[in-house]
């Protein structure tokens, strides 16, 4: 090798190394940043998850839940096992929450309405003009002394928001809060007050009960209070040392819950309140009952003998002597009502009927029957007698005799009938002001919107309601800090009266909402003993409190009688089954609109995770569906998938077909929730909305609009509808997975047995 | 032709020593990068002998071991040598109510899990793996913090499943 060569390689190497070297460090990546706390926040060491008690605010019932919380950021429901409403379960909705927090169409701070009301036009301003704006307003109203046009639209508030909202509405001279939600059980609040006399919800003791008589509740999945009712019912059919209680459930659809159960009684719809007071009377005729008022009871009961029943309930003679023999024999038995008894023109008097089965069978206030709960905690915080429904409003509305309005956390356009036409009414109130956490097709309408904190984020309370037999109080603290530019709504109320000044700002209590709560709760403290007894200074107490999410004497269940007369309950009584809009001969099936598991009224619409979670019966996901028994199918000629338009006289809608067994053939139903016109990017345009296509028909005694009013007829369209579902098929296909026997065929040993 | 076997033996070992190059600088050279404050850790670990756990607080509790914050420089700062432009500068921030923006000298990829928990738990110095800080001015990264690197010293001190993949890919 020359040396000029030998050379060249030495420059090479040395030159490669070089350029590898600075290439090497060139690419390294650029250190990112690592940010300190200024001040580290109490209790936080980074990576490490603390959990924080509150409660579940996805429907009504009040879960407790534990939040799990790493470096500010919640990332984790669970129920809380203290709570004796969740006892550490959660429902669907309630795992879901936290995709309602973070979720990335949440109103984001104050906005004023810029364009026509209703295009969703809206430009963010400050909070201080926003404040200042609305209490302008309030005041102005005043001047006018209108002050009873002033309304207020929520959602059933629990705890101290709902009394300092109603101190609010007093202190302004206001009578108009109308509490609404699509659920929120009015027709059974109604019925339980004429029949019992009870303002709040009874607990019913399906934990405790041998045989189980449900009309239509849906407790697995949405009705009352799920988790609760689904806990007890898994105790009821599977705790340990007793005998496994029966359940029977009536409803014309098989919904979840009716799936669990040992009989499905699938009564005509509109005549379960017949069939419940023809049990009633055959209870009362075999002398099971002996009250001194049993022949008042006979009279009363008299037209609904077992003929009439079995011809207006489309059932078998004796299936109902069967079903009354077992419910009074077995004790103790329970009947609850759910929405298939109660969503009719006359839904009172189908829960009503439920209560009178309830005490002639003698399952009032016994252990394993219906217990009444305790009444208020805390002055004004629990629910009171029913008051004026959405209806009341939208009339009102109407006759532009509202001068402002104020809404919350409900969506009255989605949730009422298409026919009764609840935006076109609200677009005649002057001032609609609202302190919603979507733009929804409600919330749309408002003039100025002062977004809330969700409650992950603020403090609150809730009061079950229904309660377990015994009071439950939960706190709610923020776990987080809001993730937007959204506000306390009990500060944001306080606000708005300490501005408007006069009668209503000295009826705003001082400081802030968190002080309010926490000053409330120390009166409550030092009034109760027994609150006190473990803790010894308050301060410790409320510490305690938040840690374990709330106060509960737990399993104190104070006795107390109920009991239904026939003089309280003969107007409620009438022979006639429920009315429906849509003659048959032109519409022959009834229409039944029921809560889906994930989305309860369509509030969980806008939940990925929700949208994304198979149906539990049918295993759709992200759409509408309609529920078609094969045989109707077959005389109509559609298939599944196929899409078809559903026609009431009020309108129609297009769904995709599902063929389902557990239906009644002269029944379809479909699930309330899809359909959302507005409502973020995850609901919107997608599937339809059942609602749409019902009559205004309400239930004169409560307003409540009878979702299972109306008769519809299938139109084919000749196009595969958009169904997404995840099983594939509910045929064993010749493959006999699922052996059977037919009933009675069970002395009859099938002869490969013989030994 | 001669010349042509030569160009080709110079231009593979220049690509060689470029590759080695290359990992001399991934594998050993470290990285010192500049920070918002000169903070100097001889000065605070070495010469005072402040403990690490004592700014590094989150170490023995979590999987981080935990910038101090801002209040904890403060802490001290308040009183000590008040009158160092460095100082100034950090109670700027504290002034401002803004936490200082500290470069990252030490990074891993996401799919790794490093638990400094576990390791201060098991008895490792700090030094071990971050090098003498007490005595450097510039904090500077001594180790290639590479699968490899992490193996050897599993198997030295033959770690309970230290070398199954899901201990430290979680
Ligand atoms: S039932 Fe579900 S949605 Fe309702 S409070 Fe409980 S967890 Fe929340």
């Amino acid at each position: 090798m020359k040396r000029r060569d030998f050379l060249k390689f030495i420059g090479a190497g040395g030159v490669g190394t070089g350029l590898g070297i600075l290439f090497g460090q060139a690419i390294k990546p650029p250190g990112s940043k690592l940010i300190p706390y200024l001040i580290p926040p109490e209790d936080v060491i980074p990576g490490i998850a603390n959990w924080y008690a509150s409660a579940c605010t996805q429907c009504a019932a009040g879960c407790g839940i534990l939040v799990k919380i790493m470096d500010g950021r919640a990332k984790k429901v669970e129920g809380n096992p203290l709570h004796p409403i969740s006892g550490g379960k959660l429902c669907v909705r309630g795992q879901a929450g936290l995709q309602s927090l973070y979720n990335p169409d949440r109103i984001p701070g104050p906005l004023r309405r810029k364009g026509a009301r209703g295009t969703n036009s809206f430009e963010p301003i400050s909070w201080e003009e926003a404040l200042s704006e609305v209490t302008a307003k309030l005041k102005e109203l005043s001047d006018k002394g209108e002050n009873d046009k002033l309304y207020l639209l929520t959602s059933a508030l629990s705890g101290h928001l709902g009394r300092l909202t109603d101190d609010f509405m007093a202190g302004y001279g206001s009578t108009n809060t109308i509490n609404h939600d699509l659920f929120d059980y009015r027709n059974l609040r109604y019925a339980n007050s004429a029949a019992m006399r009870l303002d709040a919800i009874p607990h019913y003791d399906i934990e405790n009960t041998q045989y189980l008589l449900s009309f239509g509740a849906d407790f697995a999945s949405t009705w009352l209070s799920p988790v609760n009712l689904s806990r007890g019912y898994g105790e009821m059919r599977q705790g340990e040392y007793r005998e496994r209680g029966k359940f029977v459930q009536v409803e014309p659809r098989i919904s979840l819950t009716a799936a669990n159960a040992d009989e499905w009684v699938p009564a005509k719809p509109g005549s379960e309140a017949i069939l419940a007071l023809a049990i009633a009377k055959l209870i009362v005729d075999s002398g099971h009952y002996t009250g001194a008022d049993a022949s008042a009871w006979k009279a009363l009961l008299a037209p609904f003998g077992l003929t009439y029943a079995a011809e207006a309930t489309d059932l078998d003679k004796k299936k109902i002597r069967h079903i009354a023999t077992e419910f009074m024999n077995t004790r103790p038995s329970l009947a609850i009502g759910g929405e298939s008894i109660s969503a009719y023109s006359n839904g009172v008097s189908g829960l009503v009927a439920v209560n009178i089965l309830n005490h002639v069978a003698g399952n009032l206030g016994i252990k394993g029957g219906v217990r009444a709960n305790d009444r208020d905690l805390f002055a004004g915080t629990r629910a009171k007698k029913v008051g004026p429904g959405i209806d009341a409003l939208i009339r009102a509305a109407e006759a532009k005799e509202v001068g402002m309005l104020l809404h919350y956390n409900n969506n009255p356009a989605f949730t009422t009938p298409g026919t009764v036409k609840a935006a076109e009414a609200l677009k005649n109130v002057p001032y609609i002001v609202s302190f919603s956490s979507f733009m929804d097709e409600t919330t749309v309408l408002s003039d100025i919107i002062l977004p809330a904190n969700m409650s992950y984020e603020d403090w609150g309370d809730h009061f079950a309601d229904p309660a377990p037999g015994y009071q439950v109080a939960t706190l709610m603290q923020p776990v987080i800090s809001p993730v937007y530019k959204t506000r306390s709504l009990g500060d944001t109320i306080m606000e708005l009266g300490r501005g408007v000044g006069g009668a209503v700002a000295e009826k705003m209590p001082g400081g802030t909402f968190a002080d309010h709560i926490k000053e409330s709760w120390s009166k409550l403290y030092s009034q109760n003993k027994g609150m006190s007894a473990s803790a010894l200074t308050f301060e410790r107490f409320w510490r305690d409190t938040l840690a374990t999410g709330g106060w509960w004497p737990e399993g104190a269940y104070k006795e107390q009688k109920l009991s239904v007369t026939p003089k309280r309950v003969a107007r409620h009584v009438s022979k006639e089954p429920a009315k429906f809009d849509g003659a048959a001969t032109q519409y022959p099936l009834h229409l039944i609109s029921y809560a889906q598991a994930g989305h309860l009224d369509g509030r969980g619409a806008n939940i990925p995770w929700l949208q994304e979670l198979p149906d539990p019966v049918t295993s759709v996901v992200w759409g509408s569906w309609v529920e078609i028994n094969p045989k109707t199918a077959a005389r109509l000629g559609v298939k599944m998938g196929d899409m078809v338009e559903i026609e009431s006289p009020h309108g129609k809608i297009q769904s995709p077909v599902f063929l389902y067994q557990g239906i009644r053939p002269d029944t379809v139903a479909m699930p309330i929730g899809q359909g959302h016109t507005l409502y973020g990017r995850y609901a919107e345009k997608r599937g339809a909305n059942p609602i749409e296509i019902l009559p205004s028909t309400v239930d004169k005694r409560t307003g409540v609009y009878a979702l299972n009013s109306t008769r519809v007829r299938i139109l084919k369209t000749g196009r595969p509808g958009d169904l997404v579902k995840m099983d594939v098929s509910t045929d064993e296909l010749g493959r006999n997975i699922v052996q059977t026997i037919a009933p009675g065929a069970t002395g009859k040993v099938p002869p490969s047995s013989h030994h | 032709m001669k010349n042509l076997i030569i160009y080709i033996i110079t231009a593979v070992i220049f690509v060689v020593t470029l590759g080695v190059g290359y990992l001399i600088a991934d594998q050993y050279l470290g990285r010192a990068p500049e920070q918002p404050i000169n903070f100097s850790h001889r000065i605070h670990a070495g010469d005072n002998e402040i403990p690490c756990m004592y700014c590094h607080s989150y170490a023995e509790r979590a999987r981080v071991s935990g910038v101090p914050n801002v209040q904890r420089c403060m802490g001290c700062h308040k009183i000590i040598k008040t009158d160092s432009p460095e100082i100034q500068k950090v109670a700027g921030y504290w002034d401002r109510k803004e936490p200082i923006p500290w470069i990252k000298v030490h990074n891993l990829p996401d799919h790794v899990v490093f638990p400094h928990k576990r390791h201060v738990k098991a008895g490792r110095k700090c030094q071990e793996c971050h090098g003498p800080v007490e005595t450097m001015d510039v904090v500077k990264r001594i180790a290639p913090l590479k699968m490899g690197w992490c193996l050897k010293c599993h198997g030295k001190y033959d770690v309970k499943n230290g070398r199954e993949c899901w201990t430290c890919h979680t």
